[in-house]
């Protein structure tokens, strides 16, 4: 009895959480007509496949792909290099101003991003970055929310392992790459899916900061297949799904360290 | 005692840095892209709507493109997005060479002092293309601040009664002409499921009933809005009522965009619409099986009707000027308005090309061009104040509480009246 | 931690290793950051006449101001309830054991994985009163038509958000669960404590610390939210949904006044940096959470 009740909650709520998704899917595969019935359609009568080929036609949209996978993978990959450094430096060392430094790291979360996106732009502009992959990458090279997760998961890694390491005459950056980072793998995954996930989908900073289609990333170039006064949806829709796919496989790969990753952080 | 840093740990770490560092301008190389700017020579960059890129401006574009010996950029946007973009260009000082705008913003910039006036081109070259002589007024005076002309109409639109003819035939009803006739009308052709009439959610619908009314938006003599307004409140609530009175009106969704009325339209839940051009198209292409037909704009105290439409202008700090002219001379030219009236039905704002056989042969086009003359333009005597974006955000507010909230008119538009005559003052 | 690891000697370590993020920070974060509050000082189209801090006090006075406050603090609450109410109810239930979890926490996640955008236009389509998918099925099933976004706008927002966020949730109270040793149900159980009672005298107060981290994370990106309104409902009907980030937003890209709108910016960062604080206080329970 408690069971069943259990396994219809969660079925209930996976219903909701996944049925509007294949909507999505269903919308891709539909005709610009079919999109725009009187009386909307739940599934095509016969799926249109070329819609996908249609966005490649259509756009860049190929450019758009590699746009997106070039800039949230460097600035994935520098998280992954950055956040679990500065987090080891908070969690596991003493110097003059730590606490003050901290507090203005976690400050910076609550900074929304159109706050900086002015600023920024001019800053790029100078440094004559505009349009170009470092600048969509520079900005978001860390953040506030890796290192404190970063740093929460290595604060319960016994110093004396530091310690003994050190009296054995291991380097400090030794120390940080062969005791702690090996470690701190499924914290990593957890970083590196969040970062991904979250610099995949960005959109005002790549529609401010490229003047050419070319270097539009997936987001932003979704936004071309709006006409005028009315939406494509059925290309859209297309263009979402293939949005979704590599945030969707990459989870796949990482969900298995999903909850111990961030039971360790010690967010729990 | 543990070991202190390294020597040799500085140089790794050095090195990680560097090469994380690195690894940006590197992977730009290897996936080949160019680090081009927004102001490289050679590039001719041009901010355009992403619904306009028709193809007699690919022409147009490839020619100029030949003569100038320049490449163009084309960059297509969504007015909002495309307003972003420009308003953080101003800031940097790193501006496209030229920009189509939806209306308004050529006077708000030059206010501001971010558009070029364009007076000693027109002077050189006016003669010759016939600016402005063969352009029509309204699109002069709305494009020109202090004697000064700052930008060139693109399209002239305006605002007319769309209707499904077979649901009119159906339910013996004749195309209507007044508010009265129009609200006899709409009862008449709602029925299970269908809607005689579909309002939109975009505030900027509201002017062509304000015109008929006879409403002025804003009189800076007095520093009065919406007079009279006796009339101003009786042309919202008639457009509330049809919603929430007598029920021949869906509630409209708030939202970004103006599509709402056309997809009824096109569903066919919706016997009649207003709108303009642009919804042509989608129309056709959606729905080749409707009988469309365009009427005139209503009647009520006078016939009138909302002028709208785009124009091009040229940012201050732009360095081509000579070159930004020469796109605007070529895209102008009446063959290229007849070209992209044949592809599209758009509306042009020469007076020339209101007696192109393309015009006046059309049923539909020729309904549009016979009321550009009595169209009206909404807004100039605001935007000169400099205070077009705050009177725009509250206009929104107010409209939609009337409309979609059904808020009692004469309320709405009393705290609207007292706000913006404040910061309009 | 020993008192010679605070030598002089790691303490140079440490700034070697902070070194490229303290730059990092100060070009992209507290350069910008200061850039807003000088902005916020000035006033004019291209921000260029000094205004004293006459910004801030029109704002501190600014009906419109006040009300997308308002706003945004009741779609805060509602997402923050939402979220931790669903979060750790789906998480209780998947803490079981019970066959085919994992593809149930994959399923309940997917949503977290697209973008905000794509999520509002999507949302957007299925909503609409007339045309969109879900009237049809509610006709279909013989039940009333709805106009969630004319008739509930702001929690309808909220619960789109909650739609792609709550799996995030669950899986954050689920770590947190898993955190709790099994010999303190077994010990209550002894005593003859029901499942309720465990629930609220054990369960509750441990998870006490993830609640926290739930909620205020969910206040920082409640009271941030802006693509709700931006895609969804363009901020109406009237002004129902004029989130605080979104009307800013709309100062500064569609009024024009940069300096009005930086300093509506500056008092929202001291808004969420105050109930951030406040919430970390009332919720320290012994523990330094930072």
């Amino acid at each position: 009895m408690r069971r069943t009740l259990l396994y219809l909650l969660l079925g209930l709520a996976s219903l909701v959480t996944v049925l509007p998704l294949l909507y999505m899917v269903s919308l891709s595969l539909q005709t610009e007509a079919e999109t725009l019935s009187a009386r909307a359609v739940v599934w095509p009568a016969s799926p249109q496949w070329g819609n996908y080929a249609e966005l490649f036609a259509r756009a860049p949209f190929g450019n758009f792909i590699v746009n997106s996978l070039v800039v949230a993978g460097a600035i994935t990959l520098a998280h992954l290099i950055f956040d679990p450094l500065v987090g080891y430096v908070f969690a596991k060392f003493r110097f003059p101003l730590r606490n003050t430094l901290f507090v203005a790291l976690l400050a910076t979360l609550m900074v929304p991003f159109f706050v900086r996106m002015i600023p920024l732009y001019v800053l790029m502009a100078n440094l004559g970055w505009l349009n170009s992959y470092q600048g969509l990458i520079a900005p978001f090279l860390m953040d506030a929310f890796g290192i404190f997760l970063m740093r929460q998961f290595i604060q319960p890694i016994p110093d004396d392992l530091i310690s003994a390491a050190r009296i054995d005459g291991a380097s400090e950056l030794g120390i940080y790459r062969r005791i702690i980072l090996p470690q701190t793998r499924p914290a990593l995954a957890v970083l590196g899916l969040f970062t991904f996930v979250f610099q995949w989908n960005e959109f005002l900073w790549p529609l401010v900061a490229t003047t050419t289609p070319e270097m539009r990333t997936i987001p932003v170039g979704l936004t071309l297949f709006n006409q005028e006064y009315f939406t494509l949806w059925h290309l859209t829709a297309a263009g979402s799904v293939i949005l979704f796919v590599p945030t969707a496989v990459l989870f796949v790969f990482t969900q298995r360290y999903f909850v111990r990753g961030i039971a360790l952080t010690g967010l729990k | 005692m543990s070991s202190p840093l390294s020597r040799r740990d500085l140089l790794r770490l050095a090195a990680a840095t560097a090469t994380a560092t690195a690894a940006v301008p590197v992977l730009s190389a290897c996936a080949g892209a160019p680090t081009t700017q927004a102001a490289a020579p050679g590039t001719f960059t041009v901010y355009w709507n992403a619904g306009h890129d028709y193809q007699a401006y690919r022409k147009v574009i490839a020619e100029f493109e030949q003569a100038n010996k320049v490449k163009v950029n084309l960059q297509k946007y969504q007015w909002p997005d495309l307003r972003t973009r420009l308003l953080a260009d101003f800031a940097s000082g790193t501006v496209p060479d030229l920009v189509e705008e939806p209306g308004g913003w050529v006077q708000e910039f030059a206010v501001s002092g971010n558009a070029r006036s364009l007076q000693e081109y027109v002077d050189r070259d006016g003669q010759a293309m016939g600016f402005p002589s063969d352009w029509q007024p309204v699109t002069v005076e709305r494009n020109s601040y202090q004697g000064k002309v700052y930008g060139v109409q693109l399209h002239l639109t305006c605002n007319t009664l769309f209707y499904n003819k077979a649901m009119l035939r159906d339910a013996g009803v004749e195309v209507p002409a007044t508010w009265e006739e129009f609200l006899a009308a709409a009862r008449k052709l709602t029925k299970d499921g269908v809607y005689g009439v579909a309002l939109n959610q975009d505030y900027t619908y509201l002017w062509p009933w304000l015109t008929q009314a006879g409403v002025t938006p804003y009189d800076p003599s007095t520093g009065k809005v919406m007079t009279p307004v006796a009339d101003a409140v009786a042309a919202l609530q008639f457009q509330a009522d049809l919603i929430h009175k007598h029920k021949v009106a869906p509630v409209p969704v708030s939202g970004t965009d103006y599509s709402g009325p056309q997809k009824l339209f096109s569903a066919k839940r919706a016997a009649m619409i207003f709108t303009g051009p642009w919804d042509l198209e989608p129309i056709r292409k959606t729905s080749p099986d409707i009988e469309l037909g365009v009427a005139p704009p209503l009647k009520h105290k006078t016939q009138a009707t909302q002028a709208a439409g785009v124009s091009m202008f040229v940012p201050a700090k732009a360095t081509r000027p000579d070159l930004s002219w020469d796109f605007i001379k070529r895209i102008t030219a009446i063959e290229v308005e007849q070209a992209a009236t044949k592809e599209t039905g758009m509306l042009m704002p020469r007076v020339s090309w209101t007696k192109l056989p393309e015009v006046t042969s059309n049923e539909f086009t020729k309904v549009f061009a016979d009321a550009l003359p009595y169209a009206k333009d909404s807004s100039q005597q605001v935007r000169l104040t400099g205070q077009l974006g705050k009177w725009e955000e509250q206009l929104k507010v107010m409209y939609q509480q009337v409309l979609i909230q059904n808020q009692p008119a004469a309320e709405a538009l009393a705290a609207f009246a007292e706000s913006a005559e404040g910061f309009l003052r | 931690m020993k008192p010679r690891t605070l030598s002089g000697r790691y303490a140079r370590t440490a700034y070697l290793f902070l070194l490229p993020a303290i730059l990092f920070f100060a070009a992209f974060f507290y350069l910008p950051i200061g850039n807003v509050v000088a902005t916020s000082l000035r006033t004019g189209p291209q921000a260029d006449q000094w205004a004293g801090l006459g910004n801030y006090t029109q704002a501190l006075a600014d009906p419109a101001v006040r009300h997308s406050f308002l706003v945004t603090v009741a779609f805060a609450v509602a997402v923050v309830a939402g979220s931790i109410v669903l979060g750790l109810a789906l998480a209780m239930a998947i803490d079981q054991p019970l066959k085919g979890r994992v593809a149930f926490r994959v399923l309940l996640l997917v949503p977290y994985l697209t973008s905000v955008a794509i999520v509002g236009l999507l949302w957007r389509n299925i909503l609409d009163p007339e045309l969109g998918v879900l009237n049809r099925v509610l006709l279909a099933a013989g039940l009333p038509a709805q106009q969630w976004l004319n008739t509930a706008p702001l929690l309808t927002i909220a619960a789109v958000t909650l739609w792609q966020s709550v799996g995030y949730t669950m899986v954050l109270f689920l770590a947190g669960l898993q955190g709790i040793p099994e010999t303190y149900h077994e010990a209550a159980k002894i005593d003859g404590a029901d499942a309720w009672r465990r629930f609220w005298r054990i369960t509750l107060p441990l998870l006490a610390p993830t609640t926290l981290f739930v909620s205020v994370m969910a206040v920082i990106s409640g009271l941030q939210a802006f693509g709700q309104a931006y895609i969804i409902t363009g901020g109406g009907p009237g002004d129902a949904t004029d989130l605080s980030v979104f009307h800013i937003f709309n100062v500064a890209f569609r009024t024009r006044d940069f300096g009005y709108s930086s300093a509506q910016s500056v008092l929202l960062l001291i808004v969420i940096v105050a109930f951030t604080l406040v919430q970390l206080r009332a919720g320290r329970r012994g523990e330094v959470v930072y």
